[in-house]
């Protein structure tokens, strides 16, 4: 029985293991292609202390790495245990991006980090760096397919029902794989990773700024991800206003509930800073609007109009009443492949057909459906706006006070006079947890926007789970935050300690703490690890 | 190609995943299943785990890309079989937590009791996964309770307890075996002195009981348990749906495509010999031979249980026609054409730069190595 | 086309940070070692 709780808890479980797979995700993104420029700067100038850099800053990146492996494991096997419905149902198009990107990314980013970590003194210096910059695609390019499939679910392009094998089959692999939802998740996506590390490097730096030690290290690192951060800051911006405009394209509904747009408005419509958005009478309480922006940032014209909640519900109605008759007969040919009259009447409707399974969630037997259960699954196909309206604006403000932050570290960098600006050192330490904060908020206008579907328009979450008691998910998600709450707590205690010894930590003997400890090198250290 | 064509080929590709999951993977949780016993102090057990060091993520994909590719090319198994071991599954990946963690933190600090929790944590990750897998087959071959609704949305009826069988634990054990010998033959190539003393103890132990074990589970199979048959024509071309073919219980079933086939016998023969050559390469302090040896073995253990079921993947026990066969688990001829273009591609790519990697980084890990890296070195 | 934008964004960036970098060896981060330098020779010697 997929009874409620069945699916919130599945869902709840999703969520958390997600939003915590997410946790280390952007670092690695944004920290290998930060180590990369490094390790570049040392392969031209060849001075030490860049290698010094890379191997830091990479202590730091595998303490990250670690929990990225641990947390993946379980996104890669939940789909099977928790939405084993999901699985059948569209694994023949997911599956594939999937598959692939343990072929073609996790293979490259994990077999070369091994060589990462203990290949200094067995390849020349532009082996090594090579051996960093694939480990850098190979992350990102992991990032790249996972965004695919996730896109796909978003917009589910190039793929087609069929009631023989009762799934969703791919027709158009490329169209897939370049379908404009994906590109412009991918690019926003991964720049978030780059702001990320950009700003977790910009931060440790400026603490060593800040207690005056290790300052020729900590000023080239600083400068380093003042650069990078500043060009991904920007882009992260532009490309979220694209992922903002394919929202509105192909997701209606989340881009209304994003705006808490009741009404539709006269193009251009209006963009609404502030809301109190009243779910009950579909209103807000109280506003505060831009003319004109939103329709120039959601159509990118000033004639198109973007349609308010009120009318997508009413559309909505349409679908799902015409979804009942795809719904009917779909059951009477899985009962006889060859019923003619039941084909002609689901090749009719069967565009429908996700928003009549919509109904499955109070009744079995779709034709039964009475006016208010219909009325309940009209209601249903909007998520909540307040969540949806506030996140969204979090993550945008977000998004500008990094920007302005790395204009600051950009400018002074130039002028190079950032080690007196105690504003701006102070800013950048405290800042440090901000781009995750953005990153999961973006995940959850993302995700939750999405509601109450798997597959934008196409599947209901609700019949996506697996066919298990709400026992097993009892048991399992107390396990997931037992064990994530331990491992969270060593991963921080490990990174907070490295990140206070600093480059001390790699026992060269040549930074903070080791000469003026009592003069002498520590007496574990190498002399020259190389 | 053609679709029947595409279905045999995914067949015998996840077996070559599953086979490379088991050569790659298999010896570094092999290392850590010996670990605790085979280094007896700090030193000893780090230098046991940086012969894994610069690996075992890498190793990891091949479980990884195997889970991925069952989702593409058998959707419904994946679905299956994921969602009804439920809490074989879950297992599996708690104890596979252990591993990342521990390999990276576990040097990290100096507390030895810190030090030695995380190598029992690398135990735990090394043994747990190969008998949950093996557990897993021994299931599958006796054959599971599920069954599909009129939506194709599948039940699993069992509990995890019923796992558990007397057939299922000896498969785990013939797993766990197989894994640990893998293991230690992959430990004499890699270390000296007194480490390569215990593992050579430890491949000569593990050798003989995957031998045995094995033995024991194939008189097991031919005699003991019920194999199954499908009573209907299947098109083997056909659109999948499982729902669409009839399906019984025999007495002795699996061992028909040994009958059937002539070369099919070969398989367990390989499994066989490969294991006695392993066992005498080891003794002979051939530790290289001794490791291809029980490479082959791996091929052969899950060849023999892939052979002996074809073209059976996961035979229903409470509803036999739900039962997922190669022909009827399988994704569209589209996707399964796409998958075969992208591993021909890659699959070569992987093996070409995995090897140069194990290839820069060869040579014995001694404890003298580890001394003099001990802020680099896991 | 944002795949090839990113590929081409990507490369700049990296570039650019590097090159900021390498300004910073040219300028303050040398007044820095130096500093450093006689620190050290003055606590050395
Ligand atoms: C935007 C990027 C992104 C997103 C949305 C996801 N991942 Fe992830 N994943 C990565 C980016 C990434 C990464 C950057 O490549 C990681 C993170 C940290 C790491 O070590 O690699 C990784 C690690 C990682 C691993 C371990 C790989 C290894 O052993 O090297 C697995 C199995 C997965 N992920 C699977 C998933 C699944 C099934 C997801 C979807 C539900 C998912 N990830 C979401
Ligand atoms: C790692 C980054 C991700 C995060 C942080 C994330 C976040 C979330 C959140 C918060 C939910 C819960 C929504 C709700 O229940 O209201 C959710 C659900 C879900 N997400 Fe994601 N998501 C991520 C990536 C993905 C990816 C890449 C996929 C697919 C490849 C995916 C597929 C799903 C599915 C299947 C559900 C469950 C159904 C649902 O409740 O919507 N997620 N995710
Ligand atoms: C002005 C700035 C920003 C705008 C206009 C913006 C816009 C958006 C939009 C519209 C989405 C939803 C896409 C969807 O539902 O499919 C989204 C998602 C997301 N955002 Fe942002 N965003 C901005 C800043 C940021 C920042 C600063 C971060 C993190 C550092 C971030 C991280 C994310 C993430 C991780 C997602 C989920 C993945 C995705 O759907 O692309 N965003 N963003």
């Amino acid at each position: 029985m997929l009874t409620e709780e069945l699916v919130d808890l599945s869902r709840l479980q999703f969520a958390v293991t997600a939003l915590y797979h997410f946790l280390f995700v952007p670092l690695t993104l944004g920290l290998a292609f930060i180590l990369v420029i490094m390790e570049l700067t040392y392969v031209i100038t060849d001075r030490p202390i860049y290698k010094d850099m890379v191997r830091f800053w990479g202590k730091l990146f595998g303490i990250n790495f670690a929990l990225g492996v641990t947390t993946g494991i379980t996104m890669e096997f939940q789909f099977g245990t928790n939405w084993a419905y999901y699985s059948h149902y569209v694994g023949d198009i997911f599956g594939a991006p999937l598959a692939i990107e343990g072929l073609m990314a996790f293979f490259l980013e994990s077999t070369f980090i091994g060589l990462f970590f203990f290949g200094w003194d067995r390849l020349n210096k532009w082996k090594h760096f090579m051996v960093t910059v694939l480990m850098a695609v190979g992350s990102n390019l992991s990032a790249l397919w996972i965004l695919i499939a996730n896109g796909w679910m978003q917009d589910p392009v190039g793929a087609t029902f069929s009631f023989v094998t009762m799934r969703m089959e791919m027709s158009d692999f490329w169209a897939i794989v370049f379908n404009p939802t994906a590109q412009a998740k991918f690019v926003h996506t991964v720049s978030a990773g780059y702001v990320t590390a950009s700003l977790f490097v910009l931060g440790i730096s400026s603490y060593y700024l800040l207690k005056g030690r290790d300052l020729d290290f900590a000023r080239r690192s600083f400068r380093i991800a003042a650069g990078f951060g500043f060009a991904s800051a920007l882009s992260v911006i532009v490309l979220g206003d694209e992922s903002g405009y394919t929202v509105s394209e192909s997701q209606k509904t989340k881009m209304a509930a994003i705006e808490a747009m009741w009404e539709t408005e006269p193009a251009p419509a209006a963009f609404t800073l502030f809301a109190v958005p009243n779910e009950k009478a579909e209103r807000n309480d109280y506003e505060l609007q831009i003319p004109y922006a939103l329709g120039l940032i959601g159509t990118r014209s000033l004639t198109k109009t973007m349609p308010g909640i009120k009318e997508i519900k009413a559309r909505n109605r349409e679908r799902i009443e015409n979804g009942i008759h795809a719904v009917v007969a779909l059951e009477q040919l899985r009962r006889n492949h060859d019923d003619k009259a039941a084909l002609a009447q689901f090749e009719a409707h069967k565009a429908d057909l996700g928003f009549g399974l919509l109904l499955k969630k109070y009744i079995v037997d779709v034709s039964q459906a009475t006016p208010e259960m219909i009325q309940q699954a009209v209601d249903d196909t909007v998520p909540r706006v307040a969540p949806l309206f506030w996140s969204f604006r979090f993550m945008v403000a977000l998004g500008f006070l990094f920007l302005l932050l790395f204009s600051f570290a950009l400018l002074y960098s130039i002028k190079g006079n950032f080690i007196e600006k105690k504003w701006l050192l102070r800013w950048a330490l405290w800042f440090i947890p901000m781009p995750w904060i953005a990153a999961e908020l973006g995940w959850i206008v993302a995700e939750y926007g999405r509601q109450p579907w798997t597959i934008y328009g196409v599947l209901p979450t609700h019949i996506s789970v697996s066919n298990i008691s709400v026992g097993n998910i009892y048991g399992s998600l107390a396990g997931f935050v037992g064990f994530y709450t331990v491992l969270l707590i060593v991963e921080m205690y490990l990174m907070t300690k490295y990140a206070r010894q600093g480059p001390a930590s790699l026992g060269t003997g040549k930074y903070h703490n080791e000469k003026s400890a009592g003069g002498a090198l520590p007496a574990s250290a190498p002399a020259n690890p190389i | 190609m053609d679709y029947e064509t595409l279905k045999l080929v995914w067949w015998l590709l996840i077996g070559v995943l599953l086979v490379g999951f088991a050569i790659m993977d298999g010896h570094d949780m092999g290392m850590g299943v010996l670990l605790p016993f085979v280094g007896r102090n700090d030193l000893e057990r780090r230098a046991v785990i940086n012969t894994v060091a610069p690996h075992w993520d890498g190793n990891q994909v091949w479980f990884i890309t195997a889970g991925g590719a069952i989702f593409a090319a058998w959707p419904m198994v994946y679905a299956t079989a994921f969602s009804g071991f439920y809490w074989a599954m879950m297992a599996a990946l708690w104890a596979l937590f252990f591993r990342p963690v521990g390999f990276d933190y576990r040097s990290k600090i100096q507390n030895p009791a810190w030090r030695s929790t995380w190598d029992w944590g690398l135990f735990i990750g090394g043994a747990v996964p190969p008998i949950i897998f093996g557990v897993a087959f021994g299931n599958l071959l006796q054959g599971v309770p599920f069954h599909f609704d009129d939506i194709l949305m599948s039940t699993y009826t069992g509990s995890f307890w019923q796992l558990l069988n007397p057939f299922a634990l000896l498969a785990g054990v013939v797993s766990l075996g197989m894994i640990t010998f893998q293991g230690a033959n992959y430990l004499m190539m890699r270390t000296e002195g007194d480490i390569y003393r215990r593992t050579r103890s430890a491949s000569l132990l593990f050798g003989t009981l995957t031998f045995i074990t094995f033995a024991l589970a194939g008189w097991w199979v031919a005699t003991g348990i019920d194999g199954y048959v499908i009573t209907s024509t299947v098109d083997p071309n056909g659109l999948p749906d499982p729902l669409a073919k009839t399906v019984a219980t025999a007495a002795g079933a699996w061992m028909t495509n040994y009958h059937t086939y002539a070369w099919a016998k070969w398989v367990p023969i390989a499994a066989f010999a490969a294991l006695a050559t392993g066992i005498l390469f080891a003794r002979l302090d051939k530790a290289g031979l001794a490791f291809w040896s029980s490479s082959v073995a791996c091929a052969g253990i899950i060849g023999t249980a892939g052979v002996s079921m074809f073209p059976f993947i996961m035979p229903s026990s409470s509803d036999p026609r739900s039962s997922l066969t190669v022909y009827d688990a399988v994704s569209s001829h589209l996707t399964l054409g796409l998958m075969l273009g992208a591993t021909v591609i890659f699959m070569p790519l992987i093996i070409f730069y995995t090897s140069w990697c194990y290839k820069v980084m060869w040579g014995k890990v001694t404890t003298e190595f580890i001394a003099a890296n001990d802020k680099s070195a896991y | 086309m944002w795949y090839f934008a990113w590929i081409l964004g990507v490369t700049m960036a990296v570039l650019l940070a590097s090159i900021s970098a390498m300004m910073c060896d040219a300028r303050e981060c040398a007044l820095d070692e130096a500093r450093t330098k006689a620190a050290n020779d003055t606590r050395r010697g």
